[in-house]
């Protein structure tokens, strides 16, 4: 096998051969960091490396041989968006300084290492986690478009098959944009199932942790690890049941599709509806009942998201702003961190009392059906500097349409999940969008495990 | 004192001047947004932000 083909495997292929002593996890980062050097100065999807990857590679092996094997992250390279903290590389979170206070590791990094993963190192997000570009990496499908964001590093780290898989962030949909336009798995999981000490904060209510990866199989495995307590953080759901895997093959045919045609079909790129359409024909061949309907209340949801974004970062930014450091941020970063000043306490709670009412809109639907399906984003890749896309007869900012369809997700708090369903007419990848109600993340694993079992484009890498 | 600094003062901007105008003008987009949200009447909806007070002492006094 060579390098590249290695590099390319998913954990599911990984594990195995890793537990049977076929592989080496020695071998597997040498293939790995080999990748990274020969490539990703195309990319850039790495802000740091970490110095001893090699040597952690050598310790699982040690410790496979030994007999203690852990399960299928041992051995494992794995990155992580520059916003967790972890202990041997700095937490720059899109800036040029360390983050004070973040010299140990996150509860995720923990997690992950326990389960014997290596974290190979940091990739690039947008500053802050406040933007949906990641400048300056490049989406390894044309490496002239934008690759996502917040955590765009992440995606195309996985898409140029840098690492099987890596953690991101999401807010607004910063795991699912750059899961979509990479052509990677995401999963945003229900907001408090995953504990979120140690990762610089955006908007407190509405941050989720969460991993990208190649393939199905790897996000459930990637973040049963990763559900759990977490003391540190106050929104933590606590120890609740996790099992994504055990499921992972059972048929789908007693769930019902649930399509939002408002808000989640309006103004897409042609390919992009076309694809999404195709792949809920091809779920309802595996069996699954599809159901349409609408959601009141999402033609405000623009507002209450900007709302509790802007003003939650206002609020961490405050000193900053105030000992005039904003000055030093990139300029987009610089001027929301500012403008959450003029949001007002009854325009903020007013978002919050929409929230509510969305959330309950939402349940309503889920007695009708077991999960939601739909685009992730609106259109695929876009250039790097373009500004506004043309959608039917409207032209829209490109920032606006990035996140349309998963920020409703993000204020209700609801799992949701990107894959690949097919390539737009320039070969870029499209985005499905799967979401389920609280802590259902097994069902959403379920059905978009059996979708991805009926294609062709199973952890498929960009050809660099 | 100028209705602009009283303005600055209310919102507790500490910026200068020329960059709160730049400001301003960022924020109309997103104000158009937040204006359709305050045409809601939404009074009967507790928001989604729910208070509670510690109650620690409760289940200390358990054990």
């Amino acid at each position: 096998m060579t390098d590249r083909e290695l590099a390319n495997l998913a954990i599911e292929a990984l594990a195995p051969r890793i537990q049977s002593g076929a592989l080496s996890p020695v071998e597997l980062m040498d293939a790995l960091l080999a990748r990274i050097e020969g490539h990703d100065d195309q990319v850039k999807s790495f802000v740091c490396l970490a110095g001893d990857a090699r040597a952690q590679a050598e310790r699982a092996e040690k410790a496979i041989k030994a007999g203690g094997y852990k399960g299928p992250l041992h051995g494992v390279p794995i990155a992580v968006k520059d916003n967790y903290a972890t202990a041997d590389m700095p937490t720059l979170a899109g800036t040029d300084e360390p983050i004070a206070g973040l010299e140990s590791d996150s509860h995720a990094v923990s997690r992950l290492r326990e389960a014997g993963a290596i974290i190979i190192g940091k990739t690039n997000m947008h500053q802050f986690a406040w933007g949906n570009e990641t400048p300056p990496t490049r989406n390894p499908w044309d490496l002239d478009a934008v690759p996502g964001g917040s955590s765009g590093g992440s995606g195309a780290a996985i898409a140029a098959g840098f690492v099987p898989a890596a953690l991101g962030s999401d807010t607004g949909g910063s795991i699912r944009i750059p899961a979509s336009v990479c052509g990677t798995v995401g999963i945003k999981p229900t907001f408090g199932r995953v504990g979120r000490s140690g990762i610089v904060p955006h908007s407190w209510s509405l941050d989720t942790a969460g991993p990208l990866a190649a393939t199905v199989a790897d996000a459930a495995v990637i973040t049963e690890v990763l559900s759990g307590g977490d003391d540190d953080d106050p929104a933590s759901a606590g120890d609740l049941a996790a099992d994504f895997t055990s499921a992972l093959n059972a048929p789908v045919g007693d769930l019902r599709i649930g399509i939002c045609r408002n808000h989640f079909f309006d103004g897409l790129e042609t390919d992009v509806g076309d694809l999404v359409m195709a792949a809920i024909a091809e779920l309802a061949k595996l069996g699954a009942k599809t159901v349409e309907f609408e959601v009141p209340n999402l033609q405000y949801g623009l507002a209450s998201i900007f709302a509790i974004e802007l003003a939650s970062s206002t609020a961490w930014h405050d000193q900053a702003v105030a000992d005039g450091t904003t000055a030093g941020y990139a300029a987009d970063v610089r001027t929301l961190v500012e403008v959450g000043r003029f949001v007002t306490a009854p325009d903020y709670l007013k978002a919050e009392q929409l929230r509510r009412a969305l959330i309950d809109d939402v349940a309503r639907c889920f007695a009708e059906v077991d999960v939601i399906v739909g685009p992730t984003t609106p259109l695929t890749a876009w250039k790097i500097g373009q500004r506004t896309v043309r959608i039917g007869e409207i032209d829209e900012s490109v920032l606006a349409a990035s996140w349309r369809l998963t920020y409703p997700w993000n204020l209700v708090g609801i799992p949701a999940i990107s894959l690949c369903c097919g390539f737009d007419g320039r070969g870029l990848p499209v985005g499905l969008q799967i979401a389920a109600p609280a802590f259902r993340e097994a069902d959403l694993f379920r059905l978009a495990h059996a979708y991805e079992a009926s294609q062709d484009w199973k952890g498929i890498r960009a050809g660099l | 004192m100028a209705k602009t600094d009283l303005i600055r003062d209310v919102f507790g901007i500490t910026l200068p001047a020329e960059r709160v105008a730049d400001n301003l003008e960022a924020y109309a987009e997103i104000l158009k947004e937040i204006e359709k949200l305050r045409a809601l009447n939404l009074k009967d909806i507790h928001p989604a932000v729910v208070f509670k007070p510690n109650t620690d002492h409760l289940a200390a006094a358990d054990d």
